[in-house]
């Protein structure tokens, strides 16, 4: 450095004197400098992420004994036990079923309201209002209204019924209609979410662009199908994605309303987890696990394959 | 037959007055642009003759039937929007055939329209791209071919050139132009640029908060203004205005504003004195505003000036001069050159003056 680089580094504002001495730095030093800056991020996803994801393949391959310590190595053998049994088999085909009643439902409900409430017409806003109100509830105060509104002495659904003529039905004790139940209440409590994201998809799709379909000769459900659907994809891609994550995570409602049951109508996976492992007298932590396991290859696979297959026919501005 | 009536119509938003009492008869074929400032009316009235818009009172008139409440789609008429308003979704080739799709026109007839479209706006090696992929001159090529390929009797532009650069603007226009007599329809152009409606309009059409001004050929707007606005609106660098008042100076009949006097002619003198109040604003072009060598007080309109700034042109000059109060701009040869703090005189063309009543902005003839 001779004397004029010296003067015109104190000449120059500090950011750009920074900026030279990292570009002096060669490749490796400059990885381990951005790592100084992710330490924070690393440290978190590591404790509450990536360390319990390893942990649980880990306990997977030892048993458990009574008192819930970890036993004999096992291997894969508690793995193969496990996902081949009959009643994961059933949480599955249950958890499968969940999502279909939930997802798709939630979706087009979620658009149908959208669609109404993007009117301008006088007093929408209140309308907005009570669509989107329910994303302000928490699991459990909706898990406990829909309690409410199902019980069969005291709810809603009941004196709907007796004012009709109907019997009485007692839908969350039902083997038949425990699940749909369920799927009803977490329909309600994901649709504020669901309607919010929608129709702020819808608003951002230009005026112009449905006055020029009418010009051209389309209107009413061809106007839906040229213009509002494509321009909606990316919207109704994310709520499907992340929708059937949601679904697939879901433990609250089903906790509050039906415990699992009546019969294990309602065991999806996340709840039979729970169960082996803090539910039951004996914790089954090994047999959790796996289960635990299987539902995030389960949730990645899904997910990928939603990526693969619906995010071809996405349309991104 | 496609000519387009606006019959007395009005268009309001809440208490706003958007188009006021509108009546303007656009003929056969015509070419007639909607020029006014941003915000005067001209795109509702554009989208009245759409169907986009209703009116509150008044008839909207499409060949010989009222169409008031006749569907856009049923209206046989095309737009071109200022932001082009292209499926982004769909190729050129599908945004293109969109409109015949609509009506079921069949597959082969689609797409013989679409490719001699597409011939005639240069668009065929674009046929398979999306709007995304092309450049703003080609995405306006694209919404004309749009609305081409549906033959309708009425083609409706809002602003279209206003997002383009300068030159391609001036490219475009060019190519409109020869557009529509190769077509031979007509065509509302809705535009805030003058020199856009002073070369591309048949007649042109001034509209300023909801009301319509005037309606002429550029010749007749520019060298007959009807009122204030007009004569403001139209020309580059704008008109100048002296507010004036009568006065008797050596026995002939005078305009007075401050420094400057400019005598009247038999006619004009009349015309004048019949007013209320005796006041006048005499408004007079930048070319029409002339260097006084000789600096003689005399019979001939003159004013006496301090030069403020000098824009140079190249071929002429812009050149803002003081007195006293008022500004004056006048358009000179590049030959003589001016020092800022220069005083000179100015002559004014007496054939070129243009007089109008100071409370309705009425020209006076």
């Amino acid at each position: 450095m001779d004397a004029t680089d010296a003067t015109a580094n104190q000449r120059l504002p500090l950011i750009a004197v920074a900026r030279r001495q990292l570009q002096r730095l060669r490749g490796v030093n400059r990885l381990g400098f951005a790592l100084i800056f992710l330490i924070p991020s690393l440290v978190i996803f590591g404790a509450f992420v990536f360390y319990p994801l390893l942990k649980a393949v880990y306990l997977g391959f030892y048993e458990t004994d009574n008192f819930g310590n970890q036993g004999d190595f096992v291997g894969l053998d508690q793995y193969r036990t496990v996902l081949t049994s009959e009643s994961f088999r059933h949480s599955l085909w249950i958890t499968f079923l969940f999502a279909l009643y939930t997802v798709p439902p939630g979706i087009l409900l979620g658009l149908a309201l959208a669609l109404l409430a993007n009117q301008k017409l006088p007093g929408i806003s209140i309308f907005r209002l009570m669509f989107s109100s329910t994303v302000a509830t928490s699991v459990a105060v909706a898990s406990l209204m829909w309690l409410t509104l199902l019980n069969p002495n005291v709810g809603l659904l009941t004196y709907f019924l007796v004012e009709a003529g109907l019997p009485r039905l007692d839908l969350l004790n039902d083997p038949d209609w425990a699940l749909p139940a369920v799927s009803a209440t977490t329909v309600w409590m994901s649709l504020g979410l669901a309607f919010i994201v929608i129709l702020a998809g819808l608003q951002t799709i230009p005026d112009e662009l449905y006055e020029s379909a009418r010009v051209e000769g389309a209107s009413g459900w061809r106007l839906f199908w040229h213009v509002t659907l494509p321009m909606l994809s990316p919207t109704l891609f994310f709520v499907s994605v992340v929708g059937t994550i949601f679904a697939f995570q879901s433990f609250g409602q089903i906790h509050i309303l039906t415990r699992g049951g009546p019969l294990d109508a309602t065991e999806v996976i996340v709840y039979s987890i729970w169960e082996d492992a803090f539910g039951k007298g004996t914790p089954a932590y090994g047999v959790a696990s796996v289960q635990a396991v299987a539902l995030f290859v389960l949730v990645l696979g899904l997910t990928v394959f939603q990526i693969r297959f619906l995010e071809r026919r996405v349309f991104y501005q | 037959m496609s000519r387009v009536v606006f019959d007395h119509v009005t268009k309001r938003f809440g208490d706003v007055v958007a188009v006021a009492d509108l009546f303007l008869e656009v003929h056969d074929k015509e070419f007639l642009v909607l020029l006014g400032p941003s915000g005067c009316g001209k795109s509702t009235a554009l989208r009245l003759v759409a169907g986009l818009e209703q009116p509150a009172e008044g008839d909207i008139i499409i060949g010989d039937r009222i169409v008031n409440n006749v569907e856009a789609k049923n209206r046989n008429v095309a737009m071109v929007f200022q932001n082009y308003a292209l499926f982004p979704h769909m190729s050129v080739y599908d945004n293109m055939a969109f409109g015949l799709r609509m009506r079921h026109i069949p597959r082969r007839e689609r797409h013989q329209k679409v490719l001699d479209a597409a011939h005639m706006l240069g668009l065929q090696g674009l046929l398979r791209r999306r709007p995304g992929e092309l450049s703003g001159g080609q995405r306006q090529r694209v919404a004309l071919g749009r609305a081409i390929v549906r033959n309708p009797s009425v083609f409706l532009m809002d602003e279209p050139l206003s997002n383009l650069d300068a030159k391609l603007r001036v490219q475009t226009r060019r190519e409109l132009i020869k557009l529509h007599r190769h077509l031979e329809t007509t065509v509302i152009f809705v535009t805030h640029d003058q020199v856009e409606a002073m070369t591309m309009g048949a007649r042109i059409a001034i509209i300023h908060e909801g009301a319509l001004q005037q309606v002429g050929d550029p010749q007749e707007v520019y060298q007959h203004p009807a009122n204030l606005f007009v004569a403001s609106f139209i020309g580059s660098p704008a008109m100048n205005f002296f507010h004036s008042e009568l006065r008797l100076h050596d026995g002939q009949l005078m305009a007075q504003s401050g420094g400057a006097r400019f005598p009247l002619g038999e006619e004009q003198a009349r015309a004048l004195a019949a007013l209320e109040g005796g006041k006048a604003i005499v408004g007079v072009r930048p070319e029409h505003i002339l260097l006084d060598w000789e600096a003689e007080e005399g019979p001939e309109a003159g004013l006496d000036v301090v030069v403020d700034t000098v824009e140079s042109m190249g071929h002429e000059q812009h050149v803002t001069f003081s007195a006293g109060d008022t500004t004056v701009v006048a358009r000179l040869d590049a030959g003589r050159s001016l020092r800022e703090g220069e005083r000179l005189r100015l002559r004014i063309d007496r054939a070129h003056m243009h007089f109008f009543d100071p409370d309705s902005g009425q020209r006076i003839e």
